[in-house]
């Protein structure tokens, strides 16, 4: 609870005082999504405040969305930024150089090849055994997670990957200036599919939550797959907008 | 048909990936990459197994999780069938009607209306869903199901406006295509409509109407539509099962013209 922080000193109102500070944290990373924050008996012990006070606090910081309270469990930190995007801008994500601007992080939790994953494989029309790098991501935004993002790239039309891959390189300039693939088109499919345990458990989320589950294949001029991409948002904070003219 | 399942797919008996785990991922990315349709027939687990000359545990247990999945459903012969189809980008091109873009799938489409009333909303909700506050806050409120070949699709709730459609509540029958009825009783073309779409776990009555189980994922859509003259005339909510799909083509083009608007700072 050290990241709490009440001044009797100033005029400034205590309940105001505890929601800054809860706000504070949660948005230097100290506090994370689905952290549990203390009773109000427990702060108002500790800082010999006004049950009030602290009520209020915690009404505020609810009505600005960034606590829940779980009826029997406690009150919890429910911070998560939706990821809102137009459905057509949907690639930005693997183009912008958001990552040095601070606003999304990119984690690198998985490094490898592979030649046993059914669907990549069908995908990329590998044959029996064909090698494929394999990258795991998680985009994080403010310490939350809000992508987890499987990259499969064929050893065929990646040759010393490992050698090339540059930290922080978006997706689509490091194939088309690494490696001088012209990328041709992009088919996105988006559905929605329920997390296995897992993903949940990188993504932050309760196992059988509804995910969005978005497959890119990244086609070059020569019509070849060359890359195959698995997407999964979590469903809870993912927007995509469209807007559809009549005929 | 049945599909000789053996020609497609291979046992690696050297791996550790479990024969159940590895004849459940080959069946699903046969579906994904569309070499099963929609109710295409497969062979029966004990079939599969005699095949593939494994136990008929692990074709079982695979055809279970592909269940389980949405991704194979027993049909009324008792066969297990491709259950999984995939929506195209008809709904997202054009406002076409529900009902249209079920024809193009190549299915049979109808309307169930489940539900239809006269619904008073508060100010706040009024101002929620985008619309104006008039005296006139009673709202012609229809849940329908929309269905292709009889199988449920999409279940859709929409809210229009008394002080736009008078005399709906009384006129719409339930099992009309909206867009059209709108046009031709009402002379209101719909022009824009803006969908905001999210995946989330059905409750259990959407899960009932749309014959799924509790908790299953699916995509909810908020659909604001808007007439020629930016007048907000539908506020509606749709669900559907996860095979809701939408394939964006992104040129390079698109792409060169969208790092082209990131501003200076941004570049850096």
């Amino acid at each position: 609870m050290d990241y709490i922080y009440v001044n009797k000193l100033l005029t400034t109102s205590i309940y105001k005082q505890i929601a800054s500070s809860v706000t504070d944290a949660i948005d230097s990373g100290l506090l994370k999504y689905n952290d549990k924050l203390p009773t109000e008996k427990e702060i108002c012990q500790a800082f010999s405040i006004s049950q009030t006070a602290v009520k209020m606090a915690y009404e505020k910081l609810i009505t600005d969305g960034k606590i829940k309270r779980i009826k029997g469990k406690g009150t919890y930190i429910t911070n998560r930024t939706n990821f809102r995007t137009d459905l057509h801008s949907f690639y930005e994500i693997n183009v912008v150089e958001s990552f040095h601007n601070g606003i999304y992080t990119k984690q690198t939790i998985l490094l490898g090849k592979t030649s046993k994953d059914y669907s990549a494989n069908r995908e990329l029309k590998l044959k029996n055994s064909e090698l494929c790098y394999l990258v795991i991501n998680v985009i994080k935004s403010k310490q939350n997670p809000m992508l987890l993002q499987k990259i499969y790239l064929p050893k065929r039309y990646f040759i010393d990957f490992e050698k090339r891959l540059k930290k922080d390189s978006s997706l689509y300039p490091f194939i088309e200036e690494e490696y001088n693939y012209e990328i041709k088109h992009i088919h996105s499919t988006f559905s929605a599919i329920n997390a296995s345990a897992s993903d949940a458990l990188l993504l932050r989320m309760n196992p059988d939550d509804a995910l969005y589950f978005v497959r890119e294949k990244i086609i070059d001029k020569n019509d070849t797959v060359i890359a195959y991409i698995c997407n999964y948002f979590p469903g809870e904070f993912t927007e995509f907008e469209v807007i559809v003219h009549a005929i | 048909m049945l599909y000789n399942l053996q020609e497609l797919i291979t046992i690696d008996r050297r791996s550790t990936v479990h024969y159940d785990l590895q004849v459940k991922e080959s069946i699903k990315s046969l579906i994904l990459d569309k070499t099963f349709y929609y109710k295409t027939e497969l062979s029966s687990p004990d079939d599969l197994a005699d095949q593939l000359k494994v136990a008929n545990k692990f074709t079982i247990a695979a055809y279970k999780d592909l269940e389980f999945e949405r991704y194979i459903k027993k049909n009324k012969k008792g066969i297990f069938a491709v259950s999984y189809f995939e929506l195209t980008n008809y709904f997202f091109d054009r406002n076409t009607a529900i009902y249209d873009a079920i024809i193009s799938l190549g299915m049979t489409p109808s309307i169930e209306c489940v539900e239809k009333k006269v619904v008073k909303l508060d100010e706040k909700t009024i101002m929620e869903m985008g619309f104006k506050v008039t005296k006139n806050r009673k709202f012609f409120y229809i849940n329908r199901l929309y269905l292709g070949d009889m199988k449920p699709i999409i279940i859709l709730e929409n809210y229009l406006p008394l002080y736009i459609f008078s005399g709906i509540d009384e006129k719409f029958v339930g099992d009309e295509p909206l867009n059209a009825y709108l046009d031709e009783i009402y002379n209101v073309k719909t022009s824009i409509s803006n969908r905001v779409m999210k995946a989330v776990n059905l409750n259990s009555e959407l899960a009932a109407l749309l014959n799924e189980r509790k908790n299953v994922a699916s995509i909810q859509s908020t659909n604001h539509v808007y007439d020629k003259d930016g007048r907000l005339i539908d506020y509606g909510i749709s669900h559907t099962i996860s095979s809701y799909y939408f394939q964006a083509l992104i040129t390079k083009d698109e792409m060169n013209s969208y790092r082209s608007k990131l501003s200076p700072t941004e570049k850096t």
